[in-house]
C-alpha cells in the first residue's frame, strides 16, 4: 500500500490560469478611450503635449550637440552664450510641458479608472443572486482592481509614452539623416536586432514570473493553511514534517527566482552592448568621414551622433514595454468589459409596481423550480402563509427550504407555478419595494466593518440612535451589548474584533428588528451556543417573529414548536403541513424527524 | 476567551540596535557582499575607461584635421608608434571599446547572477526556513494575537524587506559610496573649478529629493490605507449581497462606495501634483548642471584648458552618472525605512519565547495508560485575570469526563492544558502520576487525540488528511481509523475516494463530514487520552447524531474528555465537571448532579422545559447581574 500523500496542500488556483496578455483588438482600444471622452480636452490636450516634448528632447540633445560642435569647437565664444541659452530656455519649456504631460495623463487614467469602479459597482449590484453564487469573490475583487488597473495604464500610459517616444525617434532620425545617411543607416541597421532581442527575452520574462508568481502562491498557501492549522500541527506533533514541505517549496521558489534573474541578468548586459558597439562604429566610421571625407564638419556631425544616437535607441526598449504592457491591457480590458456586458438572467418586468404597504399575505401555487431549469430541486410546491403568520420549514440538507426562501425573496423566479404576495404575482411587484419591506437574517450572520449601532441601523438608515437602542431593548437583551468593550460603539466585522457568536446574531436580530418589515426571512445558524446564551436567543427570536409573516429556516425545536405552520420538506417536495402537534399526531416524516431530533432531550433523566 | 494584548517582545527596540543586528546579519553573508563588491568596482572601472576612451577618439579625430588641437595624451603613458596611420589609432581604439564592452557585459551578468543568488538562495530562503520553523513552535498565545495575514506576511513579505537592508542599503550604498568617490576624484581630476560650478547644484538636487520623499512617502501610506478601504467596502458588499439585497439597501452600499472611491480619487491627485512636480524640477536641475558646462566647460575648451572629447565630452558622461548616484540616495533612504519596519517584524518572531518545550532530561512516554489528574490547577491567560482556579480531579484510565458551562467559563482552556497548549500557572497535571511537564513535549502530544471545535481540515487528500499526524501510515491504517469515525462509507462515495483533494477545488463536505474526517485524524495514532472540544458546535442538529456515533466508537478504551452542551452526551459520561466563571462549582455523574439543586440542574431544565414562562424564569435565575 502507498502511503499517505506528503505534502501539506495541493492546490490549483484557477485565477493563476487567466490569460494574461491578449493581442490588440481594435474594438476593444476603441471601448477603452470611450471611457477618456467627458475628458476629451484633457486628453486632446495631453496629445498636443506629448508631441511638443517629442520634438522637445531630440532639440535638447540637439542643442548640446550643436553647441559642442560649433561654438566650442571652433572658439566662437559669442555664438557659445547663444547656444547655452538656447539650450536653456530649451530646457525650462520642457520641463513645463513635462509637468502638465505627466499630471493630466495620471490624472486621466485615474478618473477612467474611478468611473469604470462605479460603473462595475453599479452593475455588480444590478446581477442577480444566481451571480454570487456561482463567481468566487476573489475574481470580482480582481476584476476590480487589478484588471481595471491594466486598463488605467493602458489608457494613461501605453497611447501617450508610445506617442512621445515615436516621435522622439522619428525626429532624432530625421536629424540625423540631415547631418550624415551613412552613419544613420547604420543604426537604423541595428533597431531591429535591438528589437527582437527585446521581445525574445521580454516574453522568456513574462514566463518566469508566472512561475514565480505560482510557486509563491504555493508558499503562501502553505503558510496560510500552517497557520490556520497551527492548533492541529502542534496537537498532532507534524512541525519536521511541515518544514521539510516548506523548505521544498521555497527551494522551488527560490529556483524560479533565480531562473527570471538568469534572463533579465542576460539581457541588460545585452543592452549595453549594444550601445557600445554603435559608440565603436561611431567613432571607427565617423573618424574615417572625417579624416578622409568631411574635414572639421565631420567631426561635427560625430559629436551628433553620440548625443543624438541614444533618443534614438532607447525608445526601441520602452516601446517594446509599452507594447507589452498593451497586450496586457488587453487581457485586463476584455475581462471586465466582459463582466460589464454580462446581462442581469432576469430583471424586474419594466412593468412591475412599487407596492408600499404589503400585508404579508403569501402563496405558493404549485411552484416549481431549478437553479438550473433543467435540474428542478422544487416540485410543484404549493401553501398560503397568512399576514402575521410564522411559517417554519424543514428538512434534511438539500430538502429545498433555502430555495422556498429565495423565491419569496424574489432573489429568483420560479421556472414554473406562481409566487403571490397579497394576491399579486410577485413578478408584478417592483423587487426593491418588496425589500424594503423584508427583514432577513442570514445563517452566517454578516456583518459589515463598522460599529455595532451602524450594523443595526441598516435595517433603517434613517433611524436614530435612540430608535436603534429601542430595537436591543425590545428584544430584551441590551445587557448583552452593553458588556462589549465599548458597548454600542464596538467596532466589528473583520474576525476576532471580540464579539461572540450569540452577540453576532443578536445584532443581526436587532437589525430586522429596526427595520420592522412586514415579511421576515430567517436562516437559523446552526453553531450551537451554551445553553443560557442559546435560552436567551430564543426568547429574543420569539419577539422579532410576531406580528409579521415569518419564514424561519428552523433549526431550533423551540422554534417550530411556536410556529403557526411546519412545512416538511423532503428532497424538494412539500411533504407534510400543519402545526407541531398536527404533525406529530400524523406520525409521518415530521413525526420521525422529531424522534430523531429529540429523543435524548425528551427521555427521562 | 479574550485576547491577550500583545505577547510580542521588543516592541520598541530602538532603531540603532536593530541596524547593529542587521549589519551583523550581512556579515554572515560577507562572502557573497564581498564578491558582489569587487565585481561592482571592476565594472565601474571599465565603464570609465569606455568613457574615456570615447572622449580620446574624439581627441584623435580632431588634432588630427584641425592642427590648433593639441594631440592628446594617451593613457597608462602608453603612445602608439608615430608611424601608425590615423585610420589605425582610431581602429585601436575602437577596438579596445569593443573588447571593453564584451568584457564588461559577462562581468555583468555574473554581478547580476552574484546579487540574485545571494537574495534568493542564501538570505531570503534561509530567513523563511528560520520564521516558519520558529512559528510553528510558537504558543497559541501568539496566534490568538496576531490576525493570521499579518503572520503570514511576516514569511512572506516582510522577510524581503528586511533582506532589503542587506543588498538594498549595505551593498548598493557601499557601491554608491564608492562611485561617488571615483567619479568626483575623475572630475576633479580633469578640472577643478568645473567640477565645483557644475556640483553647485548637487546639494539642491539631494535637497529636493530629500523634501519630496518626506512630502510623498505619508501620503503613499494614506493612499494605501484608502485603496484598502475601498477595496474593503467592494468585498463587504458582495460578501453581504443577501443582506444587502434582502433589506433593498443597494443605495447604501452604492453611496458608500462611491465615496470612498471619490475619496482615494481625491487623494491621488494631491500625490500626483505633487510626483509630477517633482520630476520635472529635478530634469530641470541636471540640465543646469549641462548649461554650466557648455558655458564655462565650453570657454575652457577654447581657452586650450580642457580638451573636447577627453574634457569635455567625458565630463558630460561623469557629471550624468553622478547627478544619477544622488538621486539614489533618497531610495536608499526609503530602503533604510522599509527595511527597519520589516527586520522589526520578523525580530519579533524570531525573538518571541517559544512558551512551552521540552525540559532537558524529559521523560519519555512511549505509551501512557490514560490516568490523568488535575491537582489544584491553577491558569492566568492573562496576568491577574484567573480563566480556571483550583480545578481538582482525577480520571481512572479509559473513563469519560464531560465539561460543561456557559461561554468563557475556560472549558476549551481546560481540555488545552492537557496537551500543554498552554501551561498551568499554578498547581500541577499529571498523567499516569507525572507531572507532564517533565515529559518529553513531541511524546506527551502524540499520547493524545484531538478534535477541536471547527477542524481545520487541509487542501489536501483525504488520505492524507486523516495520516496527518502520522504521515507514513498506510491506507489499512488509514481506512481503519476512517471505519472508527464512521467516515469510511461517505469517503468511498466522494469523485476520488480516499485521493480526493478537499477545499478549493476539489469536494465539499459537511460540517459533519469534517469532524469525523477529524475524529478518523485523531484516532489514527491510537492515542490513550481523546481530547473532544465540543465537536458538534457548528453543526446542524440534524446531522449531529452521525458524529455522536463516530464519537462513541472512539472514545471506548481511552480516557476522553469532552466538552459538550447536550443533554444525551453528558448522560453518557463517567463524570461530570461543571464550570462557572473559571471554577469548578459541581462535579459527579448526571443523575447525582440532577438530584442537586444547583447550576447544572438549571442547564439541564432549560434544555428540556417546554414551557415558556418557565424558560424565563430560569433564565431570571441564571442571568448575571
Amino acid at each position: 500500500m502507498k502511503p499517505a500523500n506528503l505534502s501539506l496542500t495541493q492546490i490549483q488556483r484557477a485565477d493563476l490560469r487567466e490569460r494574461q496578455q491578449r493581442p490588440l483588438e481594435f474594438g476593444l482600444i476603441k471601448r477603452m478611450f470611450t471611457y477618456t471622452r467627458p475628458y476629451a480636452w484633457k486628453r486632446n490636450l495631453l496629445i498636443l503635449l506629448t508631441l511638443t516634448r517629442a520634438t522637445q528632447l531630440p532639440l535638447l540633445a540637439w542643442a548640446v550637440g550643436t553647441t559642442i560642435s560649433g561654438p566650442i569647437s571652433h572658439g566662437q565664444s559669442d555664438l557659445l552664450v547663444v547656444g547655452v541659452l538656447v539650450y536653456a530656455g530649451l530646457a525650462f519649456s520642457t520641463d513645463f510641458v513635462f509637468h502638465f504631460r505627466q499630471r493630466y495623463a495620471l490624472e486621466l487614467g485615474e478618473s477612467v479608472m474611478h468611473d469604470l469602479r462605479n460603473e462595475l459597482f453599479v452593475h455588480l449590484q444590478r446581477l442577480p443572486m444566481s451571480f454570487y453564487n456561482t463567481t468566487r469573490l476573489g475574481r470580482i475583487i480582481s476584476r476590480m482592481t487589478s484588471d481595471i488597473e491594466t486598463i488605467r495604464i493602458g489608457v494613461q500610459d501605453v497611447l501617450f509614452v508610445s506617442l512621445v517616444n515615436l516621435g522622439q525617434m522619428v525626429v532624432s532620425a530625421a536629424l540625423m539623416l540631415y547631418y550624415d545617411w551613412a552613419l544613420f543607416s547604420v543604426i537604423l541597421a541595428m533597431a531591429p536586432i535591438l528589437w527582437s532581442l527585446n521581445r525574445y527575452f521580454r516574453k522568456r520574462l513574462s514566463r518566469g514570473t508566472r512561475q514565480v508568481q505560482e510557486s509563491f502562491s504555493r508558499v503562501t498557501s502553505a503558510i496560510a493553511e500552517s497557520v490556520s492549522g497551527i492548533r492541529v500541527t502542534q496537537g498532532f506533533v507534524r512541525q519536521a514534517t511541515n518544514l521539510g514541505i516548506f523548505r521544498g517549496l521555497i527551494t522551488d521558489h527560490s529556483r524560479n527566482n533565480l531562473d527570471v534573474a538568469r534572463t533579465s541578468a542576460k539581457l541588460t548586459p545585452l543592452l549595453e552592448l549594444n550601445s557600445q558597439f554603435f559608440i565603436a562604429v561611431l567613432i571607427l566610421l565617423g573618424g574615417y568621414r572625417a579624416l578622409y571625407v568631411d574635414g572639421v564638419s565631420g567631426i561635427g556631425d560625430l559629436i551628433q551622433f553620440f548625443f543624438l544616437a541614444n533618443l534614438f535607441f532607447s525608445p526601441v526598449q520602452t516601446l517594446g514595454n509599452q507594447f507589452n504592457q498593451a497586450m496586457t491591457a488587453m487581457a485586463g480590458a476584455e475581462r471586465v468589459f466582459r463582466l460589464l456586458d454580462r446581462e442581469p438572467e432576469w430583471q424586474d418586468d419594466p412593468d412591475s409596481e412599487n407596492v408600499p404597504n404589503i400585508q404579508g399575505h403569501i402563496e405558493f401555487r404549485q411552484v416549481t423550480f431549478g437553479y438550473d431549469p433543467k435540474r428542478p430541486v422544487l416540485h410543484d410546491v404549493s401553501f398560503v402563509a397568512n399576514p402575521g403568520q410564522t411559517i417554519a420549514l424543514v428538512g434534511h440538507t438539500g430538502s429545498g427550504k433555502s430555495s422556498i426562501i429565495n423565491l419569496i425573496s424574489k432573489f429568483y423566479l420560479s421556472t414554473a407555478g406562481e409566487v403571490l404576495i397579497d394576491g399579486r404575482d410577485i413578478r408584478a411587484i417592483a423587487g426593491l419595494s418588496l425589500h424594503r419591506q423584508m427583514g432577513t437574517v442570514q445563517q452566517q450572520n454578516f456583518l459589515f466593518t463598522g460599529t455595532v449601532m451602524e450594523n443595526i441601523r441598516f435595517g433603517r438608515p434613517e433611524a436614530t440612535d435612540e430608535e436603534v437602542v429601542a430595537a436591543v431593548e425590545s428584544l430584551d437583551c441590551l445587557d448583552l451589548i452593553a458588556v462589549l468593550s465599548r458597548g454600542f460603539a464596538t467596532v466589528v466585522g473583520e474576525r476576532g474584533s471580540g464579539i461572540s457568536l450569540g452577540q453576532r446574531q443578536l445584532v443581526c436580530f436587532a437589525r430586522a428588528m429596526l427595520a420592522d418589515p412586514r415579511i421576515l426571512i430567517l436562516d437559523e445558524a446552526t453553531s450551537s451556543i451554551d445553553t443560557v446564551t442559546e435560552a436567551r436567543l430564543q426568547a429574543a427570536l420569539e419577539k422579532l417573529l410576531r406580528s409579521r409573516t415569518s419564514f424561519v429556516v428552523a433549526h431550533r425545536l423551540s422554534t417550530i414548536r411556536n410556529a403557526d405552520q411546519v412545512l416538511v420538506l423532503d428532497q424538494g417536495r412539500l411533504m407534510e403541513r400543519g402545526t407541531h402537534d398536527e404533525l406529530l399526531q400524523v406520525g409521518g416524516i415530521y413525526a420521525g424527524l422529531y424522534e430523531q431530533f429529540s429523543q435524548e432531550k425528551n427521555a427521562p433523566v | 476567551m479574550a485576547l491577550a494584548n500583545s505577547s510580542m517582545v521588543g516592541g520598541d527596540v530602538s532603531n540603532w540596535i536593530l541596524v547593529r543586528r542587521l549589519l551583523a546579519m550581512g556579515w554572515r553573508y560577507r562572502r557573497g557582499c564581498i564578491r558582489v563588491l569587487i565585481l561592482q568596482i571592476i565594472l565601474l572601472t571599465i565603464g570609465l575607461s569606455g568613457l574615456s576612451l570615447t572622449g580620446l577618439g574624439i581627441d584623435v579625430i580632431h588634432s588630427e584635421i584641425d592642427a590648433d588641437f593639441s594631440a592628446p595624451g594617451w593613457p597608462f603613458g602608453f603612445e602608439p608608434p608615430i608611424a601608425w596611420a590615423a585610420m589605425s589609432r582610431i581602429g585601436l581604439i575602437a577596438g579596445v571599446i569593443l573588447a571593453l564592452a564584451l568584457v564588461r557585459a559577462f562581468l555583468n551578468y555574473l554581478y547580476q547572477m552574484s546579487v540574485a543568488h545571494l537574495v534568493h538562495a542564501e538570505i531570503v530562503l534561509h530567513l523563511r526556513e528560520m520564521v516558519y520553523d520558529k512559528l510553528q513552535r510558537l504558543s497559541f498565545r501568539f496566534f490568538d494575537a496576531n490576525a493570521s495575514g499579518s503572520i503570514i506576511n511576516r514569511v512572506t513579505g516582510d522577510v524581503n524587506s528586511l533582506r532589503l537592508f542587506i543588498d538594498g542599503v549595505m551593498i548598493q550604498g557601499a557601491i554608491m559610496v564608492l562611485s561617488l568617490a571615483v567619479y568626483l576624484t575623475y572630475m576633479l581630476h580633469l578640472h577643478v573649478t568645473l567640477t565645483l560650478a557644475c556640483l553647485a547644484t548637487t546639494p539642491i538636487l539631494w535637497g529636493v529629493s530629500v523634501f519630496f520623499s518626506s512630502k510623498v512617502k505619508p501620503a503613499y501610506r494614506r493612499n494605501r490605507e484608502l485603496y484598502d478601504e475601498l477595496v474593503r467596502s467592494l468585498a463587504e458588499s458582495v460578501q453581504g449581497i443577501q443582506t444587502v439585497k434582502g433589506f433593498g439597501r443597494e443605495e447604501t452600499r452604492r453611496e458608500l462606495f462611491f465615496e470612498s472611491n471619490q475619496r482615494f480619487r481625491r487623494q491621488q491627485r494631491s500625490i500626483f501634483w505633487k510626483v509630477s512636480l517633482y520630476s520635472p524640477t529635478v530634469g530641470f536641475l541636471t540640465q543646469i548642471n549641462m548649461v554650466v558646462l557648455l558655458g564655462y566647460g565650453g570657454t575652457l575648451v577654447f581657452q586650450g584648458e580642457l580638451a573636447l572629447g577627453t574634457g569635455l565630452v567625458v565630463f558630460a558622461g561623469l557629471l550624468q552618472q553622478f547627478s544619477g548616484q544622488v538621486a539614489n540616495i533618497a531610495n536608499i533612504a526609503n530602503r533604510v525605512q522599509q527595511s527597519l519596519i520589516g527586520a522589526r517584524r520578523v525580530f519579533e518572531i524570531l525573538d518571541s519565547p517559544v512558551e512551552v518545550s521540552s525540559k532537558a532530561d524529559a521523560v519519555h512516554l512511549p505509551k501512557a495508560r490514560g490516568a490523568v489528574r488535575f491537582d489544584q490547577v491553577g491558569f492566568e491567560y492573562q496576568e491577574m485575570d484567573p480563566t480556571l482556579k483550583n480545578i481538582d480531579f482525577s480520571v481512572e484510565p479509559g473513563q469519560s469526563v464531560a465539561i460543561v458551562g456557559a461561554t468563557g467559563a475556560g472549558k476549551s482552556a481546560l481540555v488545552g492544558l492537557i496537551p500543554r497548549f498552554y501551561d498551568v500557572t499554578s498547581g500541577r497535571l499529571t498523567i499516569d502520576s507525572i507531572d507532564i511537564r517533565d515529559f518529553d513535549l513531541d511524546d506527551l502530544r502524540r499520547n493524545i487525540g484531538i478534535v477541536f471545535q471547527e477542524s481545520f481540515l487541509f487542501s489536501n487528500t483525504v488520505a492524507a488528511n486523516i495520516a496527518f499526524g502520522h504521515p507514513e501510515a498506510t491506507r489499512e491504517q488509514v481506512e481503519k481509523a476512517a471505519r472508527v469515525a464512521a467516515a469510511h462509507e461517505f469517503i468511498t462515495e466522494l469523485p476520488k475516494g480516499y485521493d480526493t483533494v478537499l477545499g478549493e477545488s476539489g469536494a465539499t463536505l459537511s460540517g459533519g463530514q469534517r469532524q469525523r474526517l477529524a475524529i478518523a485524524r485523531a484516532v489514527l495514532l491510537e492515542p490513550s487520552i481523546l481530547l473532544l472540544d465540543d465537536p458538534t458546535a457548528a453543526i446542524d442538529p440534524e446531522t449531529e447524531h452521525e458524529i455522536l456515533e463516530a464519537m462513541q466508537y472512539a472514545m471506548e478504551g481511552r480516557t476522553t474528555f469532552i466538552v459538550a452542551h447536550r443533554l444525551s452526551t453528558l448522560r453518557r459520561a463517567d463524570k461530570v465537571v461543571v464550570l462557572d466563571r473559571g471554577a469548578m462549582v459541581q462535579t459527579g455523574r448526571h443523575e447525582e448532579l440532577m438530584a442537586q439543586p444547583g447550576l447544572y440542574q438549571r442547564l439541564a431544565r432549560l434544555q428540556i422545559v417546554d414551557d415558556l414562562r418557565e424558560r424565563d424564569e430560569i433564565l431570571r435565575e441564571v442571568r448575571p447581574e
